[in-house]
């Protein structure tokens, strides 16, 4: 076997877990989050000679697979509308009511609630423990920007958990 | 109040990603990428751009399969078409070598509209389609809970189904045939009518755009009757719907759309 592609074929044994885990937190669907990280291989494999060659590849493929989550993001907020899909906070609300979700559910539910960008940040600092400066390279923005991001994400977090445990209010 | 939240956002994170099956990403690594193994040479620099530029095509046709159904499917027509030297065998190879392990179910019938080979693979229990074009390889795997039972001059859909990436879609359907029924016209609700292959107690058809099975022109020894088909208005309307895909089961088919994977070929 030509040793680039024993190469790829190394590298998607090794990352694609991580990716679909990823996707899966960003887009909360795991069909969705399979084609990302489909569609996300297939780049890196077509731009394998160059991404093959850096020094960390998975890099450079989470930086790809959270782009298009993220591009998408809004043609997946239109389906759910059009789907009349409850939104997180409605679940969290419901879940509430109903009394039937745990803390992590909430916490879960009130990520989902955040704006992509936020989330992304979020789960690429406290899922996969990145250096701000590695999910400032997969976002393609600044150290500052991150930094703010979170502690802005990290804030709206707090109030909803605040809110999910107060039982007189709702997050919104 | 942070540290705390930090710690509960980094377990509460684990446990949602841990509700991911470890199958999936088996699956996906499965997949044959086709990776470039080598770089394009700076001298030939038009025509590496071109080059470049016919990959890129050939790789958003593969990520978004509904695509400008114009694009992405050239050379799709309404009728089947007699495939090419080598397409069935071609089409076979790909969609086997794509298939999970737990597959190796036998042909039921293939249908070729220009470069594209739709196949159908079942046996009692399960079903699997594919399709398979120029750059890509699609597959869909339904499975069944009761024995199938058709009645006589009519069809019973198997699967129909509409897959939309980044907003351009395509659908598809299929299912097997009662006794006296040799040809079927499937209706789109835009009024559109696409014949399927009939064979084998199938048939199977589909097309390059968003529109839904309506009806279905049956062709028996008494004549042309037409089966209307009581789907739901579309992905709009389906809980069902997951990962940008519509899943209808018709009634009485006991069917469940498993999955599906997409791979290149390019």
């Amino acid at each position: 076997m030509n040793p680039r592609r024993a190469d790829f074929d190394r590298f998607v044994a090794d990352s694609s877990d991580a990716l679909l885990r990823t996707a899966y937190l960003i887009v909360s669907d795991l069909g969705e989050a399979e084609d990302l990280v489909q569609e996300t291989l297939f780049e890196v494999a077509r731009r394998w000679p160059r991404i093959g060659r850096m020094e960390r590849p998975v890099a450079y493929a989470r930086r790809i697979l959270v782009n298009r989550a993220l591009s998408g993001s809004a043609r997946r907020t239109r389906r759910r509308q059009e789907l009349n899909a409850p939104t997180a906070s409605e679940r969290v609300a419901g879940a509430e009511v109903a009394g039937e979700i745990d803390g992590q559910d909430e916490l879960v539910a009130a990520l989902a609630a955040l704006p992509p960008r936020q989330r992304a940040v979020l789960i690429l600092r406290y899922f996969l423990d990145l250096p701000e400066a590695e999910v400032a390279a997969a976002l393609n923005c600044s150290l500052g920007t991150v930094k703010s991001t979170a502690s802005r994400g990290l804030a709206r977090l707090e109030r909803a958990m605040r809110g999910t445990n107060d039982p007189r209010s709702i997050p919104t | 109040m942070n540290d705390q939240l930090e710690s509960d956002l980094r377990e509460a994170l684990r446990a949602r990603a841990d509700q991911v099956p470890a199958t999936a990403a088996v699956r996906l690594s499965r997949l044959d990428y086709r990776p470039r193994t080598r770089r394009l040479r700076p001298p030939l620099a038009i025509g590496a751009v071109a080059s470049a530029a016919v990959a890129a095509g050939i790789l958003a046709a593969v990520i978004s399969l509904g695509a400008g159904a114009s694009s992405a499917f050239a050379g799709w027509s309404p009728k089947p078409t007699k495939a090419a030297p080598g397409q069935l065998a071609a089409a076979g190879a790909a969609c086997q070598h794509s298939q999970s392990s737990d597959a190796g179910l036998p042909l039921a019938l293939a249908d070729t509209r220009g470069p594209f080979t739709f196949s159908v693979y079942a046996n009692s229990e399960s079903t699997i389609s594919c399709i398979q074009g120029p750059s890509f390889v699609l597959l869909s795997q339904s499975q069944s809970s009761s024995p199938v039972s058709v009645p006589a001059g009519q069809v019973q859909l198997a699967s129909a189904r509409r897959s939309d990436r980044a907003g351009r879609a395509f659908g598809f359907a299929y299912g097997r045939t009662g006794t006296g029924v040799s040809a079927v016209t499937l209706v789109l609700d835009d009024g559109t009518k696409v014949q399927a292959t009939v064979a084998n107690g199938w048939f199977v058809a589909w097309w390059p755009n968003g529109a839904q099975l309506k009806a279905a022109e049956l062709t028996t020894p008494a004549g042309v009757s037409t089966q209307t088909f009581n789907l739901p208005p579309g992905c709009n309307t389906n809980k069902d719907c997951q990962g940008g895909n519509t899943v209808v089961q018709a009634s009485g088919t006991g069917g469940q759309v498993k999955g599906e994977t997409l791979s290149s070929s390019q």
